[in-house]
């Protein structure tokens, strides 16, 4: 039990010492709100020993001398989008490291934010695939158990070595990760490019309700689709998932497809995406297979 | 603008698990699950998603009713406590107190419960006494 208790080793100094880079950040950020550049700032503060998404407003700049980095990583963007939503006028401000770069991203593509309304302030980040050094290393999956190695998909695995098992067991063994679905919906509230108003996974027509688990594989399949060229391989939802999913591995397959299709690689730039058909003319053609 | 962000322990269970309340303008918005709380290790189950929806329900009732010709009305604390001490009391001394049970829930506090089943045993007089997560 205590191996799966994260340590979670002092962020940073919260005392006033100016040498830090830490400090260069919060005077960047009270000088923004001092400034009026931004109306308010998203970024983390210590809240009963819980490193918190904080929102810093210009009515009071000075507790920037709270800010942290932060070793948890939530979704800033989709708070974001969300006080966007209800306030549009407001200039938002917000820590990104890279994975809620590539969300913000997506979010410009699909409207859900004016870039001209976002200043960001980018600070290191996790330990991935993309990146080997960074200061958050709280979203690489868990080591898998012997029996889920032995019976399931190890959520360590690279999309070829999962791609390895015959179709039979391959079948098998994702059913089995999807029968352990206890139907939270936080792979898809905990989503910072999920924003639709209506879901097909809530759709009574789609997929049948009442029942847990929910109807397999569908439901998972049904939010994998969706998620082509829209995921941005954060791993929020990996994070989210009380069974332990394997969801960030068939999310990066189907965005591999949208590689392959479309040479489009999802939140890497906030132009054109091949599956948002609102543009003036089409940009994108699919490549001959 | 005001957007806060709040910890608070989910009320729909005894595991106590950590969450956030998004509260924008002074509305609460959403649920999140807190990242670095020692109990759900940021997951939380469809109820926890959901603890904001409770709260800002439209059907939420914000006073007692009492049933008055046949029909809910809202009435008073003092009234609607006298009517229903009345009515245990009539209850007791007519069928005798295991005519009455008493059903208490995760969502109040330990404390609360520990009152709920003293209430039950010591004042009404009956062992029926039973818990929503026993069910």
């Amino acid at each position: 039990m205590e191996e799966q208790i994260k340590e979670w080793p002092e962020p940073f100094s919260t005392t006033g010492d100016k040498t830090s880079t830490f400090d260069n950040l919060r005077d960047q950020v009270n000088a923004w709100l001092k400034e009026g550049k931004v109306d308010i700032f998203l970024g983390y503060k210590m809240v009963q020993g819980h490193p918190l998404p904080h929102c810093f407003t210009k009515e009071n700049p000075d507790e920037t001398d709270e800010l942290i980095v932060g070793k948890a990583r939530y979704s800033l963007e989709k708070m974001a989008a969300n006080i966007a939503a209800q306030r549009p006028e407001i200039k938002i401000g917000l820590l990104v490291r890279d994975c809620n770069q590539r969300a913000l991203n997506v979010l410009y593509v699909w409207n859900q934010l004016n870039p001209d309304q976002v200043e960001t302030i980018n600070i290191n980040c996790c330990p991935s695939r993309l990146k080997e050094h960074g200061d958050c290393s709280y979203l690489e999956p868990q080591p898998s158990g012997s029996y889920k190695k032995q019976v399931g998909i190890d959520n360590n695995m690279d999309v070829e070595v999962a791609e390895e098992f015959s179709q039979e067991e391959r079948f098998h063994r994702w059913m089995y990760e999807f029968e352990k679905c206890i139907k939270c919906y936080g792979c898809r509230n905990i989503c910072p490019v999920c924003f639709c108003q209506e879901c097909s996974m809530e759709h009574n027509d789609l997929i049948a309700t009442g029942t847990v688990p929910p109807e397999v594989p569908i439901f998972h399949l049904v939010r994998a689709v969706h998620m082509a060229g829209r995921c941005i391989d954060c791993g929020l939802c990996e994070d989210a998932c009380p069974v332990d999913i394997p969801l960030r591995l068939l999310y990066r397959k189907v965005n591999q497809v949208v590689s392959d299709m479309f040479d489009y690689k999802t939140g890497m730039r906030a132009d054109q995406s091949p599956f948002n058909i609102l543009g003036d003319e089409v940009t994108l053609e699919p490549k001959p297979i | 603008m005001d957007y806060k962000i709040i910890p608070s322990i989910c009320s729909y269970c005894g595991c106590g698990c950590g969450v956030l309340f998004q509260v924008l303008d002074g509305r609460l918005t959403g649920t999140l699950p807190m990242k670095t709380h020692p109990v759900n290790q940021g997951k939380l189950c469809i109820k926890g998603w959901n603890l904001h929806e409770h709260v800002i329900s439209d059907k939420r009732l914000t006073s007692p009713m009492v049933k008055k010709d046949g029909q809910l009305q809202e009435a008073s604390w003092d009234e609607a406590i006298r009517i229903t001490a009345d009515r245990l009391q009539a209850i007791i001394k007519d069928h005798g107190p295991d005519s009455v049970g008493v059903l208490v829930s995760a969502k109040i506090t330990n404390e609360e419960n520990y009152l709920a089943q003293k209430f039950a045993r010591a004042v009404v007089g009956t062992n029926n006494v039973d818990h929503c997560a026993r069910l």
